[in-house]
């Protein structure tokens, strides 16, 4: 529930910046640093050109914010694909090894315990931030090398729903605008005012000299659905919306109030879908309160606030919010019960961390369902750059048949004697093996199982359509195939 | 044709007195090419030179970049200063080829026809004559005869044809020129690479492509090359051959697909196995013999013309059929060929400019939204075009109060205009004439329809073409 032209900013880490100013030396006595911890988190990601292997280990820091029950709270890119995290005092360097107990890679947070709970013993935690406006100073925490604390001090310059990382899921974020140095320790940084965590800094910008916040409700939300036992985490009603500012469009659908959005697309078996939205409905207000022609409600604690800050944050997953809605010149109150996204509908996954890529060799050839960290080995540009035939299918993913399941690809084709003459061919969509549809990688499994006169058919939905193997010599050639490339194993579902 | 060029050979300028000096003009174009930003206004003028020769019945033969866009054209002859005006008879932008004529009385006389010979043998000896770049005499320059290949031809962009490629240095300047072997014209020169990519490689059309472009005028119309509308892969691996009926003799290829509006379609099937064209056997490479050397399976389709047949041996499902194929018409695609001598193609109402999207479209606006790039670059392979005869595109704004809230739009794909399925640009025009008091435009893939008034649009009309210089308001 996204406007479509929301900016995203870059990555978070925070490159060097010759010649700014030093900042401020810090007060030895400032409260944070009795909850501010070192993490360092090393991941392994998977690589998905060779979905069988991990990339190698790379190391990142960050501070993490000791929270009220032992819990030490990191944004969730910090310990993406961990394979050991690692807590250390900023003054005595006495380390700890921890646990993630929860993450949410789409709110961006997740909460670290260390294996040994003496280890905290002597901090405090850090208590929330409450009331914080547009135009109040804030202070961001960094870790110089001999553990003393800097700050840098910076103006909070915009409150309002924005994009988090991993799934470009809108929620609330504060806006700093502060000259931040690179330091050591640059994954996660704590923002404080007076003594209180206001927020985690997710990214920085250099250039504009911003830093987005992830913000303080979004963290109670996080730590509210934590606590239940079953996480639920932020509800999507699974609608896009156009403003209606233009006057010719207001007149001609008939609408006499002041504000309303246009709705534009509603997602297959979404909250919003279930509950009956439709596509050009006019959302008037949410949970009694007044939609502008923008999409922003006026919240008592944050000004004018994009309403899906209502759906994901402020309520949860199960409650019913209603929406009152203009339609064919009629206002209806539609229940919404609220749901969070069903990940396993999902088409393309936006994001795949923690789990290893899904993978199936059959004499050679790769097949792997799409992703879009599948497209983003591609690089900065992927865009352009990846195969754009997947490219296109990853953004148009919601356009796609309800029945159309994984789009099942051959990524590629290791040459052996089965595969002569495919050796080229590469990132071709599969339609069916053997004569059966291929709605996921466990289909290809399957359908392998019966080959079609000896032969393993896999169709294609483009050029050249067919290709051919041979099924006796692929079982023949199983083992000269994993020793010949040191597959560890010929599938992974 | 000759793009980046950076390295000038210095030819051997001595030029003495051959015979070919009689049959060599020098043409000055000065030709006028659109802007798709600004469909209506008429275009940059710029100039440009080549060469051409004289070939039997007073015409002369050039490449079609020559003289592409021409708004104005002279030839001289060698050894003679004197500029005459000439026009353009026939040209065929899908083998860079054109005939010139000039009609000034008394033009011809004294010239010598050249004759068209044959395919030179690998590793002979050619001579390039033209006016390349390093002077604006004669320049002739020789080499060998390095490979015969199926190329590109970059003039269109998506053709490709028998072309010779030889080590003698081709410039800008050089195109339309003869090569010559023993007295008689082996290819007309048109295309290289500059020298940061490719040393001593330049291309020339080899006569059985003069040859089919000269015979396909004979009526006194072009008619494109034929095509068979289909596409196929190589059949290398033994366990396809095996499935598909197919012993280890290297023969055959698979048919990928089939296009809507080509020759082959409702003929030939997706999964057809293709043994032979015309009698001659086709390899595992998708190769055939012919003039004891093996080219490309479609050669035998570019030496003929529409209304001709071609005789397909393939199995079908193991089995030996023989099918005909009737040759009605070109490949039936040409929105991604560089098109040229053509106004673009718009329309403008309430200030949104509806462009159709082609090759030349594409190339100056660069458009990077994804789904109009998918439908462009998709288009024949996954049969788009059976929905969208053409790609109606929203493809500027020119900015004022009544279009204030459509930006967003911008690139976006034409879907429906009050309802009606845009098909092709004049569908819109048609929609946009009729009366109504709202005109709905709804966009491929975008809930929000941009919703113009009638009266509002009215008023901006005036103040639209004349702020913006519009002195066309459509050309379908």
């Amino acid at each position: 529930m996204m406007p479509r032209t929301l900016a995203v900013l870059l990555a978070l880490c925070l490159p060097s910046m010759a010649g700014v100013l030093p900042a401020p030396k810090a007060k030895p006595a400032i409260a944070g640093n009795l909850s501010i911890l070192r993490v360092n988190s090393t991941s392994q990601a998977y690589d998905f050109f060779r979905p069988w292997t991990k990339k190698p280990p790379a190391t990142r820091r960050g501070l993490g914010t000791l929270i009220e029950g032992g819990r030490i709270l990191v944004t969730a890119e910090l310990v993406a694909n961990h394979t050991f995290i690692e807590l250390e005092k900023a003054a005595t360097a006495e380390k700890s090894s921890a646990e993630v107990e929860r993450v949410d890679y789409e709110c961006n947070l997740a909460i670290l315990k260390p294996v040994d709970p003496a280890f905290l013993a002597g901090m405090q935690p850090m208590p929330f931030d409450t009331g914080v406006r547009v135009g109040d100073r804030a202070t961001v925490l960094q870790l110089e090398p001999n553990g003393e604390i800097a700050q840098t001090l910076g103006t909070v310059t915009s409150i309002s729903v924005g994009g988090y990382p991993l799934d470009n899921m809108g929620l609330l974020l504060f806006r700093l605008s502060a000259p931040m140095q690179q330091r050591d320790g640059s994954f996660t940084l704590p923002a404080v005012r007076e003594g209180k965590l206001l927020g985690l800094l997710m990214r920085y910008d250099a250039r504009s000299q911003t830093a987005d916040i992830i913000s303080t409700p979004v963290i109670k939300h996080f730590l509210s659905e934590a606590a239940k036992p079953v996480y639920g985490g932020f509800a999507r009603t699974g609608i896009a919306f156009s403003i209606t500012r233009d006057p010719q469009l207001r007149r001609y659908i008939g609408l006499q109030e002041p504000g309303g959005v246009y709705v534009t697309e509603v997602m297959k078996n979404s909250p919003a879908d279930k509950a009956g939205l439709k596509i050009k409905d006019v959302i008037l207000a949410v949970d009694g309160r007044p939609i502008d022609q923008d999409g922003n409600y006026d919240d008592p604690e944050w000004g004018r606030i994009l309403f899906s800050n209502l759906t994901n944050t402020v309520f949860h997953p199960g409650d019913t919010v209603t929406f009152r809605v203009f339609r064919d010149g009629n206002t209806l109150e539609i229940p919404v019960k609220l749901e969070a996204r069903d990940r396993s509908k999902i088409v393309s996954e936006s994001y795949l961390v923690d789990k290893a890529p899904r993978y199936v060799i059959l004499g050679g050839v790769i097949f792997m369902e799409l992703s879009r960290p599948y497209l983003q080995e591609w690089g900065g540009d992927w865009l352009k750059d990846a195969p754009q035939r997947l490219v296109f299918l990853d953004a148009f993913q919601n356009e796609l048949p309800e029945d159309r399941g994984k789009v099942v690809f051959i990524s590629q084709i290791l040459p052996t004697p089965d595969t002569l003459g495919y050796e080229r061919y590469e990132n071709l969509v599969v339609s069916k093996v053997n004569g059966k549809e291929i709605r996921s990688l466990n289909d290809v499994v399957e359908a392998a199982k019966t080959p079609v006169d000896g032969f393993q058919k896999i169709e294609l939905e483009e050029d050249p359509g067919l290709i051919i193997l041979d099924a006796a010599a692929i079982e023949a050639n199983r083992d000269a195939l994993t020793r010949k490339y040191a597959l560890p194993a010929l599938q992974r579902l | 044709m000759f793009r980046h060029l950076l390295v000038a050979v210095i030819a051997t300028g001595l030029v003495q007195a051959a015979p070919v000096a009689k049959s060599l003009v020098r043409i000055e174009t000065t030709s006028q090419e659109p802007n798709y930003k600004t469909p209506w206004s008429p275009g940059e003028v710029s100039g440009g030179v080549g060469a051409g020769f004289i070939i039997s019945g007073n015409r002369i033969m050039t490449n079609a970049h020559v003289v592409s866009n021409a708004r104005f054209l002279t030839v001289s002859k060698e050894g003679d200063p004197k500029p005459h005006p000439a026009k353009v008879v026939h040209i065929a932008h899908d083998c860079d080829l054109a005939i010139l004529t000039v009609e000034e009385p008394g033009f011809f006389q004294g010239t010598v026809p050249l004759e068209l010979g044959g395919i030179p043998a690998i590793e002979s000896t050619v001579s390039v004559y033209g006016y390349p770049i390093g002077g604006s005499k004669l320049s002739v320059t020789q080499g060998i005869v390095s490979r015969i290949d199926f190329q590109p031809y970059s003039h269109s962009g998506m053709d490709s044809h028998l072309t010779i490629q030889i080590d003698a240095a081709i410039n800008p300047g050089n195109s339309g020129g003869p090569v010559l072997q023993g007295g008689k014209v082996v290819g007309v020169a048109f295309q290289g690479y500059s020298g940061d990519v490719a040393q001593n490689v330049g291309y020339m059309i080899p006569t059985p492509v003069i040859k089919r472009f000269l015979k396909d005028i004979e009526d006194a119309h072009y008619d494109r090359y034929v095509d068979l509308g289909l596409s196929y892969k190589e059949l290398f691996n033994p366990a396809a051959r095996h499935a598909l009926g197919l012993t280890d003799d290297d023969s055959g290829v698979l048919v990928g697909s089939v296009y809507g509006g080509g020759s082959a379609e409702g003929i030939v099937k997706p999964g057809d196995v293709l043994l032979a064209i015309d009698g001659l056997p086709i390899a595992s490479d998708a190769t055939i013999p012919m003039d004891n050397d093996s080219v490309p399976l479609a050669e035998v389709v570019e030496r003929k013309f529409k209304g001709d047949t071609v005789t397909l041996d393939i199995l079908r499902d193991r089995q030996p059929m023989q099918l005909k194929v009737p040759l009605n018409g070109p490949w039936p695609f040409t929105l991604h060929s560089n098109a040229y001598d053509e106004d673009p193609r718009f329309v403008v109402f309430g200030g949104l400019v509806f462009q159709p999207v082609d090759q030349n479209w594409m190339s100056e606006l660069q458009p990077e939204d994804l789904r109009l790039r998918y439908t462009f670059d998709f288009y024949i392979e996954d049969k788009l075009y059976k929905d969208r005869p053409e790609i109606v595109a929203l493809s500027g704004i020119l900015a004022d109060p009544v279009n204030a809230y459509a930006s967003e739009f911008r690139n976006g794909i034409l879907d429906e205009i009050n309802g009606r399925k845009i098909l092709k640009l004049s569908d819109a025009a048609e929609e946009f004439a009729k009366p109504a008091d709202y005109y709905v435009i709804k966009m491929a893939g975008i809930g929000r329809p941009i919703v113009l008034e009638r009266k509002a649009v009215e008023q901006a009309r005036q103040r639209i073409l004349s702020r913006y210089g519009v002195i066309r308001e459509q050309n379908l």
